[in-house]
């Protein structure tokens, strides 16, 4: 288990070398199921499933990792400000943020710069720092009142050091697993807004696209959807359980 | 009391300063909104400046952007949202249909996921650790991370296309309800178990369930009437965290189902850049979302003393 994330990033970044092209039609093999050849059978086009899927994990856990990225390290920040200076301001604008669904930022978004990864990315970064501030700004004002800030106060640290080399270390563990959890929130989400044609565009084989693709073929080809639709059920429950044992290791 | 009242106060100012952003937004795309009246219904590229002329009138798009949107915002107080660009018919009648449909939607998947998911935390509290918490906890975990349009196809094949015993996409009898309402159900039912399970260990280990069992009460009873009570009363007053996923989950449901709730008119809006659909449709999604919160709080303040 530890050691999935791993190996599905050497797939992803090794596989594409020994699979078919992904753009390349194989017109012999028009919607067919999985075979030698192909092992997770061919679309529409006789496009290879699987060289499609393993190009779009780039796509798709690029685009979750990045807006994460971004996401997190600035909801961290802010809420370690709040935290410290206790501006409840912050908190109170994260919290009404939080009740807007992503999807509906996304569709808004998605009619203002046209779907694509740019409306995707904005929509997700509009909200997705709010879970972080929020959990930074309650773990920061707990660990604000413990005694070993006190001391480092004392003994003449500044605000910037003690948050930063203090506080920061000692509430990293449930913000890490929050991460995890995140991550696979920010993965529905990507591929969702894809899925309903509001972000990477069908022909890229973006996982959600790509099962928006696949269900006009859901009867004659039902892989076409169950493919991608493994791979990010597979994902998000891999990232979740991850976060989950990050907390409690022995579960 | 004054609380929930100052929220509720609060709604319509915060609607109005939403309504500035989602007027002028959608309208920065540099697409003319005269040709996108036209575009839906005639072919040939330059229109008849008279044309033009016409449709600007007919659907407020002369005048300054400010004189637009206070024309739109003096309508809309009256109730008329404007006619859609794509159908030529007035917008309030189509979101108030589609709000119907989607609330019905919403209500019977909340039943659902209430119905399954809180029995279900509370069971896998009995014994945590135990072969059933086991598999319920992985089930919550499957449940939480299954989008909702991976699930739907998947139900769609196995249940409409396989065993043939519900309609695939559609919208009118009973039975069209009953694929979109699982698909919608799932979510909050896993995020239910998961926090009534947790939150039911917690209260299983106070001194009153202690002091019940010294008493001699049976382990059922002790289990459902003094901590499932408490712990599944204190997830409800965390519903407020279900609406968000829930209207995003509709937008993917209804689209997949085909069903005309307001999800796929806003969806189907966007798509065809109809401004005053993704306006009025926009406002009364944040509408709803806001009502939500207050109404969670409005559970919380009637079934917790303690923030009472």
């Amino acid at each position: 288990m530890r050691y999935a994330p791993a190996a599905g990033l050497l797939l992803v970044l090794g596989g594409p070398f020994f699979l078919p092209d992904p753009v390349a039609a194989d017109f012999g093999a028009i919607l067919a199921g999985p075979s030698p050849a192909h092992l997770l059978g061919t679309d529409q086009l006789g496009r290879d499933v699987l060289a499609r899927l393993l190009v779009g994990a780039r796509l798709t856990l690029g685009l979750t990792a990045s807006t994460l990225a971004v996401t997190a390290a600035a909801g961290t920040l802010l809420g370690l400000v709040a935290g410290w200076t206790g501006a409840r301001v912050l908190v109170r604008l994260a919290d009404i943020l939080a009740a807007l669904p992503t999807i509906l930022l996304g569709l808004l978004t998605a009619a203002v710069l046209g779907p694509g990864t740019a409306s995707i990315a904005v929509a997700i970064g509009a909200v997705g720092w709010t879970p972080f501030t929020r959990q930074a700004y309650h773990l920061t004002v707990r660990e604000a009142g413990r005694d070993y800030v006190t001391a480092a106060r004392s003994l003449g640290a500044g605000p910037a050091r003690v948050l930063i080399r203090h506080i920061a270390p000692n509430i990293a563990a449930p913000l890490v697993a929050h991460l995890c959890t995140r991550f696979a929130g920010t993965l529905l989400t990507v591929s969702g807004l894809s899925f309903l044609g509001l972000g990477v565009q069908p022909p890229a084989p973006e996982w959600g696209a790509m099962v928006a693709d696949g269900r006009a073929y859901l009867v004659s080809a039902p892989h076409l959807v169950l493919a991608p639709a493994a791979a990010v059920v597979l994902t998000a429950t891999l990232a979740t359980v991850l976060g989950r044992r990050s907390i409690a290791p022995n579960q | 009391m004054s609380r929930l009242l100052r929220r509720l106060v609060l709604i319509p100012p915060v609607l109005l300063a939403v309504s500035v952003p989602v007027f002028a937004l959608p309208r920065l795309t540099g697409a003319d909104p005269v040709r996108t009246v036209l575009r839906t219904r005639v072919a040939s590229e330059v229109p008849d400046p008279a044309v033009q002329a016409r449709v600007a009138a007919d659907f407020g798009l002369d005048g300054s952007p400010v004189t637009q949107y206070l024309h739109w915002l003096g309508a809309a107080l009256r109730g008329d949202l404007g006619l859609s660009f794509v159908t030529r018919t007035p917008v309030a009648a189509a979101i108030g249909s589609a709000l119907l449909v989607s609330g019905l939607l919403a209500v019977l998947a909340l039943a659902l996921a209430a119905a399954v998911g809180l029995p279900a935390g509370v069971h896998a509290a009995r014994r945590p650790g135990g072969p059933l918490d086991k598999a319920l906890t992985g089930a919550g975990i499957l449940g939480v991370a299954v989008p909702e349009f991976v699930l739907a196809p998947v139900l769609v094949l196995v249940f409409a296309v396989g065993a043939g015993v519900v309609p695939a996409v559609g919208w009118g009898s009973p039975r069209h309800l009953i694929l979109p309402v699982v698909t919608l159900a799932v979510y909050p039912a896993a995020l239910a178990a998961q926090l009534v399970r947790a939150e039911t260990v917690d209260v299983l280990a106070r001194p009153h369930v202690r002091t019940a069992r010294a008493n001699g009460l049976a382990p059922a009873r002790v289990l459902w009437r003094h901590a499932a009570r408490l712990s599944t009363t204190s997830v409800l007053a965390l519903s407020g965290m279900f609406t968000a996923g829930l209207i995003g989950g509709s937008v993917v449901v209804e689209v997949v189902f085909g069903i005309p709730g307001l999800g796929r008119v806003l969806h189907d809006a966007v798509l065809a850049q109809d401004l005053p659909m993704i306006q009025a449709g926009t406002l009364t999604v944040v509408a709803v979302a806001l009502l939500a919160g207050v109404l969670a709080e409005a559970v919380q303040l009637a079934l917790d003393p303690v923030a009472r």
